[in-house]
C-alpha cells in the first residue's frame, strides 16, 4: 500500500534463550567490533540458542485502519509492538513509521512514586515525547479526563494503583499521535474509566489515524479493529479482516480441546452459512452441513451431530443442540445434508459455529467437522446478553375529565 | 517518517555523533524533566534538603584538614588558610565526580521499565544524573564562595579560568559516566567497582593533598589521572591567583625544584574529556539499540 502510516515488510526478529552474554571474554571483542562498525558474524542468521520471535511478518495500515494483533502468549505480539516504538531492532526486513507514534503501553511507567500527580504528569509527557507547552495547554483536560482533580498534589505512591493507571492513560491518550499503538491498556481502572478510554480510543480511531492494536480481550479488538492477524510463535497464521481472524483464533482455541480422531463412522465434510457474511441481531441465518456415513455403516452408539455457536470473545457456548434432540436420525449409510435455521438473539459480535460427532456410550464429542463463524452486525438496539425480542405496549390512561 | 534500522546496521562515525547531538535536541526537554526529577526525588522526604548539597564537600574538607594537620605536625608546621581553601576548592568538583558517578552508574538499570517499554534516547538517563548533580554542586559552589571570602581570597583575573576547568570537569564526568552507565547494564557488578574504585580513587587524585608533597615521580605520575589537572587547576586560579596558561615552578622543602603546573597539563585532561565523551557517547548510541534485550 502506498502511504500507508505502518508498513512492516518481512520483518524477523530473533532472541537468544537463557541467559545472555556468558563472559566479559564474549562481550568485550564484540563491544569492539560494534565501535569500529565492522560486523561480527552473522548477525541475522540464528546461531546456536537463538529463536525467532517474529519471523517474516508483513502488513501496512494506513488512515481510518485499525490492525488487532491476536494470539497466544509467546505469539511475539508485544516484540512487534517494540519494533513498530523503536525499542527493537528488527534483524531482518524493514518497518517504516510515518509521522509521531504515540503508546498506550505502560502508560505509567515513568512515574517516579516520590512525586506528586501534576510532576509526573509533566515527566511522563515528556517521556512520551510530548512538548512542556503542550502539556501545559492540555493539563486540565488530562486531569479531568483521570478524574483524580482532588489529588493531582499528591504524591503518586499514595494513589491505589488503578488511579495511577488512569493517570498514565489520561496522558497518553491526550498525546495527538499520528500513528497509535495500543497494548492492553483498555483493562485499566474501573468499569466506567474502561468505559471513557475505550470510547477516546475509538474517538482517536475515527479521527482517521492508522491503530495497531494487541489485546486478548477479543471483543474489544474484534469492536475496534478494521483488520486483524493472529500470531502463533511469530508467524503470521492468519491475516485478513478482524471478524474472520479473531473468528478463526476462537475457533482454534477451542478446538484444541476437542478431540481429533481419524476414520470415525460419521465424516462430517463441510459447513457453510446459506448467506454468508453477516446478519442482524435479532434476525434469522441458515446453515448447511453436509456430511457422509462411512462404508462400515452408522453404529447404535453415535447418536448424531452436534451444532454449537460459540462467542469468539468470551470464548463461551451461547447456544447447543444435537440432531438427536431435533427429531432427526442420521441416515445407515450414505452422504446426507443438513440444513438448520438459527435466530440471531445474540449481542453484536463474532460468534463461531462448530460441528461434532456426539458419542452416546462415550458421553463425548468424537471427530471435530468442520466449523464456520457468522459475524453478528448491530440491529434492533438492545443491552444486555440475549436479545429478548420486547414487545412494548402503551396504552395511555384517558384524561380524567371534569 | 521514520525507518527503524536493521539490528546490525551500521552507520558512519560521523553520522552516528550527529544523530547523537540531533536526539539530545529532540528530547532537551525530557532531559530537563529527568533532571528536575531527579533533583526534586534528592530534597523531597530527606532529612538534610539542601544540606546534601554541602554535607559531603564538607566531610572531605574536614578528612584533608585532619590528614594536612598530621603532616604538619610531624614536620613541625601549621596549618594554614590557603591550605583550607585549597582542600574546600578541591573537595566541591571531587564530590561532583564521586556524585555525578553514583547516580548514573545505576540510572539505566534503575529505569528497567522506562528502558524496555519506552522509546526515547536512552543517553539522556545518565546525562541527566550528571546535571541534577551539578546542580548540587552550584548550591555547594555558593557555601564555597562565602568560605572564600571568610578566607579573604578574593576573585581576580585568573578566576576566568573556572569556566573552562569546570567545562573539562563536566565533560569529563558526563564522558565517564555514558560508559559506565552501559557497562552496568550488561555487567551488574560494574556499579560495585565502580564504588570501590571511587572510595580508593581519593587516594590517587590530588583532592586531600597537593602532588608536590609526594615528590617529583609521585606527582608527574598522579598528574596523569585526567581528574588531577582539573582539581588541581582550580585551587592554583582560585586560591594561588595562576595564570594556567604559565607554567608555575616550586620549591619542595627539601630544595627540590619541580614543575606544579603545565599548560599541557589542561590539553592532555582536555584530550581525555573529548575524547572520551565522543567514544562513550558513540560506544553507547551503538549499543543503546540492544539495551531492551540485554538489560
Amino acid at each position: 500500500m502506498h502511504n500507508a502510516g505502518i508498513e512492516f515488510h518481512h520483518v524477523w526478529k530473533k532472541f537468544r534463550r537463557g541467559e545472555v552474554h556468558d563472559s566479559l571474554r564474549d562481550l568485550i571483542p564484540a563491544m569492539g567490533r560494534r565501535l569500529v562498525g565492522r560486523a561480527g558474524p552473522r548477525r541475522n542468521e540464528l546461531q546456536a540458542g537463538d529463536f525467532w520471535a517474529v519471523r517474516d511478518v508483513s502488513f501496512a495500515i494506513g488512515a481510518g485502519q485499525a490492525l488487532g494483533i491476536v494470539g497466544p502468549n509467546g505469539a511475539g505480539k508485544s516484540t512487534v509492538l517494540k519494533i513498530l516504538t523503536h525499542i527493537l531492532r528488527p534483524n531482518r526486513g524493514s518497518c517504516i513509521v510515518r509521522g509521531r507514534i504515540g503508546a498506550l503501553i505502560e502508560v505509567s511507567a515513568g512515574f517516579h512514586p516520590d512525586l506528586t500527580g501534576r510532576e509526573n504528569v509533566y515527566l511522563q509527557g515528556a517521556i512520551m515525547g510530548m512538548p512542556a507547552v503542550d502539556i501545559a495547554r492540555k493539563f486540565d483536560q488530562i486531569v479531568e479526563f483521570s478524574g483524580l482533580t482532588d489529588f493531582i498534589d499528591t504524591p503518586v505512591k499514595r494513589y491505589s494503583s488503578g488511579m495511577n493507571a488512569r493517570l498514565g492513560f489520561s496522558i497518553a491518550a491526550h498525546l495527538d499521535p499520528d500513528v497509535l499503538v495500543i497494548d492492553e491498556v483498555l483493562a485499566v481502572g474501573d468499569f466506567a474509566f474502561q468505559t471513557k478510554a475505550f470510547g477516546r480510543v475509538k474517538e482517536m480511531i475515527a479521527s482517521g489515524i492508522p491503530v495497531v492494536v494487541v489485546s486478548h480481550q477479543l471483543d474489544r479488538v474484534s469492536e475496534l479493529c478494521t483488520e486483524a492477524i493472529l500470531l502463533s510463535r511469530g508467524q503470521v497464521l492468519r491475516q485478513g479482516s478482524a471478524a474472520e481472524v479473531i473468528a478463526s483464533y476462537a475457533l482454534n482455541a477451542a478446538q484444541q480441546t476437542a478431540e481429533a480422531r481419524g476414520h470415525e463412522p460419521v465424516l462430517l465434510e463441510s459447513l457453510a452459512l446459506t448467506a454468508p457474511g453477516t446478519v442482524r441481531s435479532g434476525e434469522r441465518f441458515g446453515l448447511t452441513l453436509e456430511g457422509r456415513i462411512r462404508d462400515g455403516g452408522l453404529p447404535d452408539n453415535i447418536e448424531g451431530v452436534v451444532l454449537t455457536v460459540r462467542s469468539a470473545q468470551s470464548g463461551s457456548v451461547v447456544f447447543g443442540t444435537t440432531t438427536a434432540r431435533c427429531g432427526i436420525a442420521l441416515p445407515k449409510q450414505g452422504a446426507f445434508t443438513i440444513t438448520a435455521e438459527l435466530q440471531a438473539n445474540l449481542p453484536p459480535g463474532i460468534y463461531g459455529i462448530e460441528t461434532n460427532v456426539w458419542d452416546r456410550t462415550r458421553g463425548s464429542m468424537i471427530g471435530g467437522g468442520p466449523s464456520t463463524y457468522v459475524e453478528v452486525v448491530p440491529g434492533r438496539d438492545f443491552d444486555g446478553s440475549v436479545q429478548l425480542n420486547a414487545t412494548v405496549q402503551l396504552d395511555a390512561a384517558a384524561p380524567a375529565s371534569g | 517518517m521514520t525507518t527503524v534500522g536493521l539490528a546490525d546496521e551500521r552507520h558512519g562515525v560521523l553520522s552516528d555523533l550527529r544523530e547523537v547531538m540531533g536526539d539530545f535536541w529532540r528530547f532537551r526537554e525530557l532531559l530537563y524533566q529527568l533532571t528536575l526529577r531527579d533533583v526534586r526525588i534528592r530534597y523531597k522526604q530527606a532529612v538534610m534538603g539542601f544540606g546534601w548539597a554541602i554535607f559531603m564537600p564538607l566531610l572531605i574538607i574536614l578528612a584533608g584538614m585532619l590528614i594536612r594537620l598530621a603532616m604538619a605536625t610531624m614536620s613541625g608546621g601549621g596549618l594554614d588558610r590557603t591550605a583550607i581553601a585549597g582542600l574546600a576548592v578541591k573537595s566541591l568538583p571531587w564530590a561532583f565526580f564521586v556524585g555525578a558517578l553514583g547516580f548514573a552508574v545505576a540510572s539505566l538499570t534503575g529505569n528497567m521499565t522506562l528502558v524496555t517499554k519506552v522509546y526515547f534516547p536512552r543517553e539522556v538517563l545518565p546525562v541527566s544524573s550528571v546535571l541534577a548533580q551539578l546542580f548540587d554542586t552550584s548550591i555547594g559552589a555558593l557555601g564555597l564562595l562565602i568560605v572564600l571570602l571568610a578566607f579573604h581570597i578574593t576573585p581576580s583575573l585568573s578566576w576566568l579560568w573556572i569556566p573552562v576547568l569546570v567545562l573539562l570537569l563536566v565533560t569529563l564526568t558526563a564522558g565517564t559516566c555514558l560508559l559506565l552507565s552501559c557497562g552496568n547494564l550488561f555487567f551488574r557488578d560494574v556499579k560495585y567497582i565502580v564504588q570501590v574504585l571511587l572510595t580508593f580513587g581519593i587516594f590517587f587524585t590530588p583532592v586531600l593533598f597537593e602532588p608536590v608533597m609526594v615528590g617529583p615521580t609521585a606527582a608527574s605520575i598522579i598528574m596523569l589521572n585526567p581528574v588531577a589537572p582539573v582539581l588541581e587547576g582550580l585551587r592554583l586560579c582560585i586560591v594561588e591567583h595562576h595564570n594556567l596558561l604559565q607554567p608555575l615552578v616550586a620549591t619542595s622543602h627539601k630544595g627540590i625544584t619541580f614543575t606544579v603546573w603545565h599548560p599541557w597539563y589542561l590539553a592532555y585532561t582536555a584530550a581525555w574529556a573529548i575524547g572520551g565523551l565522543l567514544g562513550s557517547a558513540l560506544l553507547f548510541h551503538r549499543l543503546e539499540f540492544v539495551f531492551a534485550e540485554y538489560i
